[in-house]
């Protein structure tokens, strides 16, 4: 390959052959096309048409009716439209938190373990490669209320039959308790990786100095973490407003859709008879309004941090 | 560290550090238990019978470790089909994606080009713009291309990822222009330099791009549930939801299917921890 590169320099770059800049010129622009013909017509396009197709109605998929704003006032008027707001706000909140507190616990404990490290870290990751689908059927077959494992395993320690998946306040801590039970290990890794960035002469300065290990904890790897503790959350809340497939399999949505989150909402109007194909639209154009502020509300504050 | 005047001395400060050491390996191990026993729970009932998974108290152990399960889903249903089509799904997407991204990626990180940073940009701001708010107009589209109910259907729409093609072009930012240069004197055209000289040196990084789209499409679930509406195109997600949700199928089944979709994902993270961890330090893993 040197010796090739030699003449390179003797060479005038002009005496190029025709073939040769045509090609070079054009070369990038096939290149990418592709992926951005991909990109173009699944996401792009589609991101534009569907504020638009918001603005019509359709039953069926094939005629569309415009209507304006009118899927908007209707989904803001639906009562069923707001307990899925709430049950994904609240669903959400508690996910985001448990998992980041729970992240942040184990990764701490794992950075913390001088044997069997690397077998703890897989363990706790075992449960993200699982399909989610498969993730909410066996938990809904473990928490069945008579012949469940978990209420079997209870009934040991004197504790009766706990409507995990049939009461609507149960249901929806079985749904976040599965949730974070699914993801939490996806969370550690990211903040074992920034622990691992984190200098250890720190932590022996802090020693001599005579610091406790909480005292180290929140004065050194509390305010240095606070980067991938910032990336964890912003892709837990967004998962959190997103997740629809191991709640399908574990409660269904219910009982009474009191896990029915916004993407099934979404799933439902749209392809469940009878199909409202303008309200799952604008339910989708909503669900971007808010992941969008997520995402710019996350730039602004990195941008801070690196401010300050 | 403003708190530093005189700590007290706990038991998990320098004289009992055993004690602490001993403390955190319970609790790893509670929670180690906590998210293995689901999983040996499952892998323990896709060995049993219908008599034996209604049993109370139910034995820990099946009866027998033979695998009629297992073939009685593959015959008496379909689930081979099933299988084979998350098979190909997985592996032509991934080999798509692969494509696409690679060569999107050379592009933005080897060639000067007017509109180069307004498409890198563009590239990047589609992940903001996940598949769950577009699921119509996408659908639209799909079903307009004559894709509903076949397998491209469910493999074309999310080939294009905007991380994979970041990872790949910050990773082919660190080749040598001189290399490059040197193939071209040589007199090799551009798409051979790509095929010969960029994509060779750039395999760990394909590697975790592969691994990331094996496990996510292995796994994926909405969208082909959406797209397959008759049961010869099911994949293994969309069947064992389906037929879960319909009871069609003894749950010992559904269970002997899921420990099948199971395997591979966690065979692949096995082999490759170290990948898996960098991709998700980079990117975040989405």
């Amino acid at each position: 390959m040197t010796t090739t590169l030699i003449p390179l320099s003797s060479r005038p770059p002009m005496k190029r052959r025709g073939r040769g800049t045509w090609g070079l010129r054009l070369a990038p622009y096939l290149f990418l096309f592709p992926n951005m013909l991909i990109f173009g017509m699944f996401t792009i396009w589609p991101a534009i048409n569907g504020f638009n197709m918001s603005t019509y109605a359709s039953s069926n998929g094939r005629t569309f009716k415009p209507v304006g704003m009118d899927n908007y006032t209707t989904i803001l008027s639906d009562a069923q439209f707001w307990a899925v707001a709430r049950n994904t706000v609240i669903y959400a909140i508690a996910f985001v938190l448990i998992s980041t507190v729970l992240g942040i616990a184990l990764a701490v404990l794992i950075e913390k373990q001088k044997r069997f490290k690397v077998f703890f870290r897989s363990v706790f990751f075992i449960p993200v490669l699982i399909s989610p689908v498969v993730v909410g059927l066996v938990w809904g077959w473990m928490l069945e209320r008579q012949n469940g494992i978990v209420n079997i395993g209870l009934s040991w320690f004197g504790i009766g039959e706990v409507p995990w998946l049939v009461d609507n306040g149960w249901s929806m801590v079985s749904v976040i308790g599965v949730g974070v039970w699914m993801q939490v290990g996806f969370y550690m890794l990211i903040l074992l990786a920034g622990l691992q960035a984190i200098d250890p002469t720190l932590y022996e300065a802090a020693r001599m100095d005579g610091a406790s290990p909480w005292t180290q904890f929140h004065s050194i790897t509390l305010p240095l973490l606070q980067p991938s503790v910032v990336v964890v959350v912003v892709l837990a809340t967004i998962h959190g407003f997103q997740s629809f497939d191991f709640i399908y399999t574990l409660t269904g949505g219910g009982p009474v859709g009191a896990t029915t989150l916004i993407v099934q909402y979404i799933y439902e109007n749209g392809f469940q008879s009878p199909i409202r194909y303008g309200i799952a639209s604008a339910g989708g154009v909503l669900l971007f309004v808010v992941v969008f502020l997520i995402t710019i509300v996350n730039w602004l504050i990195s941008r801070k941090q690196e401010a300050v | 560290m403003s708190a530093q005047q005189n700590p007290p001395r706990t038991w998990t400060s320098l004289g009992n550090v055993r004690l602490s050491d001993a403390l955190r390996g319970v609790v790893l191990t509670a929670g180690a238990l906590l998210a293995l026993i689901p999983v040996l729970w499952t892998v323990l009932g896709a060995f049993k019978s219908p008599t034996e998974l209604a049993a109370r108290p139910p034995a820990f152990l099946p009866d027998s470790w033979a695998l009629t399960n297992f073939t009685e889903a593959l015959t008496r249903f379909d689930f081979g089909t099933y299988l084979r089509n998350s098979v190909l799904v997985t592996i032509l997407a991934t080999v798509l994606t692969l494509a696409l991204n690679s060569m999107a990626a050379y592009a933005l990180a080897k060639y000067n080009f007017r509109g180069k940073n307004f498409l890198f940009v563009l590239t990047l701001a589609t992940i903001m713009i996940p598949l769950q708010v577009i699921l119509i107009p996408v659908y639209q589209v799909v079903a307009g291309l004559g894709l509903v109910n076949t397998l491209w259907g469910m493999i074309i729409p999310a080939a294009a990822t905007p991380t994979g093609v970041f990872l790949l072009r910050q990773y082919m930012l660190s080749i040598p222009d001189e290399l490059i240069e040197a193939a071209r004197v040589d007199g090799s055209g551009e798409f051979r330099t790509f095929l010969q000289i960029v994509l060779p040196l750039c395999t760990p990084a394909l590697a975790v791009v592969a691994i990331f789209s094996v496990m996510w499409r292995w796994n994926d679930f909405l969208w082909p549930l959406i797209v397959a509406q008759s049961a010869d195109v099911y994949t293994l997600p969309v069947a064992l939801a389906r037929f879960n949700a319909e009871e069609t199928v003894p749950f010992n089944l559904i269970l002997a299917m899921s420990v099948v979709s199971i395997i591979p994902v966690v065979i692949i993270y096995l082999f490759f921890q170290k990948q898996i961890a960098t991709g998700i330090a980079n990117t975040g893993g989405k």
